[in-house]
């Protein structure tokens, strides 16, 4: 390739994918100088994306009421009395509706690991608490994870209280979790 | 139903970056590994089952009818199979299920995965890209944006178990990953072939609480195939068939909130159960000889040891304290290196883990070969804290 043809080509994928041009020269630098042989294995920048306009279905109300109200709605089944949070409108094991009732926000942690290693998309805020919440009244396990200063204070048995995000989307981190002193 | 044995069998290396072959060239190479060890051509497979299972992995959906192009089973039918970690195993059952019903004589069963193709721009690393794919399989509205990963939730498991029972403790699992990377040095398609000691693992960086590095498998690439075949034609075309004598799967509840606890992988001691019962295996650790259990985590081996009724449940850790499972003890496990040390190229691992039985049933596992074996247990676990898992007992001709 010429000169030329190599910045387009860094121009083309950092336009596209949005990649850094300083990462794509640090990776294609050797590629694109030519030097690799015409049958070696050949790296290329891709990505795969969907954009969604996802309907939340029979847990819609569970979402307007964090994003408007600030409130957390767990689901009781109308025969056998469980309530889910994450909430469900059909309780799996009597095949009858649930109802929705007001929860206080506040719980226990049952189980809690420290995450050192993680994902691309939460690798910056490690080390955090990674763990399973009881909220009060409720008789399921929701996800959650804690940014604390000291992730040795927070063990299982402690006691947790939801805290809404002054800016909310109407989604699951809308809220978040905090140890009660 | 039908007697079903392996009659044929092949496997890529295991590595972290296969990167002069696509997933279905790598496909190909297990294919044609497997057709050649049964002495048979493509045209005589019947059907075919792919272990296949994260379409980001391999950046292409339904990736399976690209590897039944590619392999040249055109017009034959295919079904592929998914399920997390225990795909391969998964895939290992259904295939048993189209011989043993009469459907068809002759199936191909192959895993493949690549997953380094994944890449952090920013960070310039592989691992990080690949742990989000897989959080993809989390429940995307209320488990993926708590930025788990997979070994989160199998952390969570052994912690409370560790609550529970007092063990494993992290001396345990350190062992079992210094047997485990020694075992792979004796296995030439393993990844991580290396000599550690405890001490190296406990000083190794922390990974999540309390798996540090060499608690845990690493991403791998490759393939692995077995044909499976019915009694009529297994005798036809071997003298050395492995029968799948037998067979237990179980699905878990997905939301660790909708089981009983946490503390045990019921879904493990169910699929356990049924293909214990299935071979008529009581007591498995007099009766069983060598065992391929899902180490994707030291701790998790430890907790397979109880829920495949090796010991009674918390005791556990008294087995590699004691080197029940070390190579030249009563029932060695892992001896291919496991997870941790051949490594975990997910779609494939549960085949890979079938190939080493066999390969010993044979006779044919060469510096690792365990003597006299006659019957060994493969354990295919996989999905947020042990969701799916599928257990086959094989078995040798003449026992």
């Amino acid at each position: 390739m010429k000169d030329h043809e190599i910045e387009q080509w860094y121009s083309y994928y950092h336009e596209k994918f949005k990649i850094p041009k300083e990462y794509l020269r640090r990776d294609y630098e050797a590629e694109l100088s030519g030097k690799n042989p015409m049958e070696a294995p050949l790296e290329i920048p891709d990505k795969m994306e969907i954009f969604f306009k996802y309907s939340l279905g029979q847990q819609s109300r569970f979402f307007r009421e964090l994003r408007e109200n600030k409130k957390i709605f767990g689901a009781k089944c109308i025969k056998c009395g469980k309530v889910y949070c994450p909430p469900r409108a059909n309780c799996h094991l009597c095949y009858r509706q649930t109802e929705w009732v007001p929860l206080e926000g506040n719980g226990v942690i049952k189980a809690c690991t420290v995450q050192y290693y993680t994902t691309s998309a939460f690798i910056k805020k490690v080390p955090f608490i990674c763990a399973y919440v009881q909220l009060d009244g409720t008789d399921s396990l929701m996800m959650t994870n804690m940014e604390v200063e000291d992730v040795s204070r927070v063990k299982v048995g402690t006691r947790v209280k939801a805290v809404f995000r002054e800016e909310r989307t109407g989604s699951i981190t809308d809220f978040y979790f905090r140890p009660v002193e | 139903m039908r007697k079903v044995a392996i009659v044929g069998m092949g496997t890529t290396k295991f590595k972290a970056r296969w990167i002069d072959k696509t997933y279905y060239e790598l496909a190909y190479d297990a294919a044609k590994m497997a057709m050649e060890d049964a002495g048979i051509g493509r045209e005589e497979i019947g059907c075919a089952v792919y272990g296949i299972y994260n379409d980001f992995f391999q950046r292409q959906y339904q990736p399976d009818a690209f590897v039944h192009d590619y392999i040249g089973l055109g017009l034959k039918p295919m079904v592929r199979v998914n399920s997390g970690g225990a795909t391969g195993g998964a895939a290992l059952r259904i295939g048993y299920s189209e011989v043993a019903s009469g459907l068809y004589d002759i199936c191909l069963v192959l895993g493949v995965e690549k997953c380094n193709d994944c890449y952090n721009y920013e960070m310039g690393i592989t691992t990080p890209e690949v742990l989000r794919a897989i959080l993809y399989t989390a429940d995307m509205t209320y488990d993926n944006p708590a930025g788990r990963t997979a070994a989160s939730g199998f952390a969570l498991a052994v912690i409370a178990h560790m609550e529970k029972y007092g063990n494993p403790t992290e001396e345990q699992m350190a062992k079992v990953s210094v047997k485990n990377h020694f075992n792979a040095t004796k296995n030439p398609v393993a990844q991580s072939p290396q000599i550690i000691t405890v001490e190296d693992v406990l000083k190794s960086r922390k990974i999540v609480e309390p798996f540090k590095f060499y608690d845990n498998c690493l991403y791998t690439e490759g393939s692995s195939a077995v044909i499976l075949a019915s009694e009529r034609v297994a005798r036809q075309i071997t003298d050395k068939p492995v029968w799948i004598s037998g067979l237990g799967a179980s699905v878990d509840y997905v939301i660790p909130g909708n089981r009983p606890n946490i503390y045990t992988f019921e879904s493990s001691r169910v699929a356990a159960k049924k293909a214990y019962d299935m071979a008529g295996i009581k007591d498995p650790i007099e009766e069983l000889d060598l065992a391929e259990l899902h180490d994707a985590f030291t701790g998790t081996e430890i907790m397979a040891y109880e829920d495949c009724f090796f010991c009674e449940e918390g005791d556990g850790g008294r087995l590699i304290d004691e080197g029940t499972v070390m190579p030249e003890g009563q029932l060695p496990v892992n001896l291919s290196g496991g997870l941790i040390g051949c490594g975990h190229a997910v779609g494939a691992t549960g085949i890979m883990q079938t190939y080493e039985i066999a390969l010993h049933l044979r006779g044919e596992a060469g510096e690792r070969q365990q003597k006299n074996a006659r019957r060994g247990l493969v354990q295919s676990i996989g999905g947020t804290l042990c969701t799916w898992t599928v257990c086959l007992v094989l078995e040798r001709e003449d026992r």
